[in-house]
């Protein structure tokens, strides 16, 4: 991408995401188009937001790609790695090279180069004096980040943060609470109608994710009313399954 | 680090590591979390036709609690109603500074006595199971570690609620407040194979885990790795048998 294409690119990535922030805004359509546009305008592989539990456990909320073993490595980086030198100190960490830095996470970069990684960063998700979670970034070349990269990557962490706040920026402390457990809540729901999908037209989990988000996208819908009515059978499954199949024959 | 605040407050609740009781948990909430009450409303709606969750059995620490659960069920509004919608806690510092929020239930909850009320939706996704409600005679915030042991007793409540359900006592909880658990995707696998709803897809999980020894979490991996599957109601499970031999 030119300085020029990557700039329109930006502008439309914000403009797109500031018309999820309507009425019926649904927090996991937002951060699953944040995450995948972070990835392509960082040019980095994956993204991953990260959110605390609020009891002292963090975890994916959402991710620019929902492969299993991804997720995991998202996970475990909550542990040891990045994600969770961020969290402690509250500012970005980066490693250009893991194998370099192999000291430094011995656990998380052995990990990370089984997945096919080369470099991780992690950046604050802050509201006032909290970090309420990480925007973290993998890399599958060895490449640093620039400045504006880190300037661009602390935007999206910023963006994440109201998206999960639902716009409510400057409202009560208690706020940021409510909406991080409903965040999580949500995402247990997209599990549990991953399930409901793979099971139905024998897919993979990632695959049910992809039909759950493409199916929501393509009709207007949030992500997460939709999960509901799969998980709880309001939605009949095969009418998500026979869309895909169709997109299936005529690709 | 959470686990181990899980694991202390569990061995708070019980004696020989057992599942807690509902209202073991409601009486910690009181000594422990700075509140006055609290109540939990357990809904009950295995073997309902399809009604919807219906009211259960109520537990409260004493008559205001208990009559809060009454309020919000009489006027149809309040802060576990809302809790529900959201799938999120409702924590309200001050009700008094936001009467128009509930014009039925606020005044009354504060005539009652209550001044500031936090409530916990107690879900696993898409499964109801109640709600923890909390209430002190002061306003002021629920913040900081309070805030996250409540969380955890809200936890700790939600386990008791599937124990009373099932009456299998299981020490790994780990899956509850994880979102990625495995649990929560073989949930909606099982419920397909079974036609049946999530409830009971995770009923079942759990008991298949209480006969063969196993913790869930293990249970559940098989599913997801399609190496069981649930089938009819009266046979238990099988192991994959041919689909699962397939190395898929």
């Amino acid at each position: 991408m030119t300085v020029t294409e990557r700039e329109q690119r930006l502008a439309q990535t914000f403009v797109a995401l500031s018309d999820t922030l309507v009425d019926d805004f649904d927090v996991m359509n937002f951060l699953s188009l944040l995450t995948e546009r972070a990835a392509e305008l960082l040019d980095v592989t994956a993204v991953g937001v990260i959110v605390s539990d609020q009891r002292g456990g963090w975890h994916p909320a959402a991710a620019s790609n929902e492969d299993v073993r991804l997720l995991e490595l998202f996970a475990s980086q909550t542990r040891e790695g990045p994600c969770q030198d961020c969290i402690r100190d509250s500012a970005a960490a980066y490693s250009a090279d893991l194998e370099t830095d192999r000291a430094r996470w011995p656990s998380f970069a052995e990990s990370a180069a089984k997945a096919g990684f080369r470099a991780a960063a992690a950046v604050p998700m802050r509201l006032r004096r909290e970090t309420i979670g990480a925007l973290t970034l993998l890399n599958r070349n060895a490449v640093g980040v620039s400045q504006s990269d880190a300037e661009l990557g602390q935007a999206f962490a910023d963006v994440a943060t109201v998206g999960i706040l639902h716009q409510r920026a400057a409202a009560r402390k208690e706020t940021v609470s409510e909406q991080l457990q409903a965040t999580l809540h949500h995402r247990v729901v997209i599990e549990q109608a991953k399930g409901v999908l793979a099971e139905s037209g024998d897919l993979s989990m990632q695959n049910g994710f992809e039909l759950l988000r493409d199916y929501a996208r393509s009709n207007g819908q949030g992500l997460t009313d939709l999960a509901h009515s799969i998980a709880d059978r309001t939605i009949d499954p095969h009418d998500l399954l026979t869309a895909y199949r169709l997109q299936q024959l005529s690709s | 680090m959470a686990e181990d605040r899980r694991r202390q407050l569990r061995a708070a609740l019980t004696i020989d590591g057992s599942a807690p009781e509902v209202t073991a948990v409601c009486e910690r909430c009181v000594t422990h979390l700075s509140v006055s009450g609290a109540g939990v409303t357990v809904l009950s709606h295995i073997g309902a036709n399809g009604d919807g969750p219906q009211r259960g059995l109520v537990h409260a620490t004493n008559d205001v609690s208990s009559g809060l659960e009454d309020l919000q069920l009489t006027v149809g509004e309040g802060p576990c109603l809302d809790a529900f919608a959201t799938g999120g806690p409702v924590l309200i510092s001050d009700l008094a500074t936001d009467p128009a929020r509930w014009p039925g239930f606020g005044p009354a909850a504060l005539e009652l006595g209550a001044a500031a009320l936090f409530s916990f939706p107690l879900t696993i996704g898409v499964v109801r199971l109640g709600s923890l409600d909390l209430y002190r005679d002061a306003p002021g915030p629920m913040a900081g570690v309070t805030f996250s042991d409540a969380l955890l007793l809200a936890d700790l409540a939600t386990e008791a609620i599937v124990h009373d359900l099932d009456g299998h006592a299981t020490e790994d909880l780990s899956w509850l407040a994880n979102p990625h658990a495995e649990v929560h995707q073989a949930s909606g696998m099982v419920q397909v194979q079974l036609g049946s709803s999530t409830e009971v897809a995770l009923l079942r999980l759990r008991s298949y885990a209480y006969q063969h020894e196993l913790s869930v979490t293990e249970v559940a991996h098989q599913v997801v790795t399609r190496r069981l599957r649930f089938t009819g109601e009266d046979d238990p499970a099988q192991p994959g048998g041919e689909r699962g031999e397939r190395d898929r």
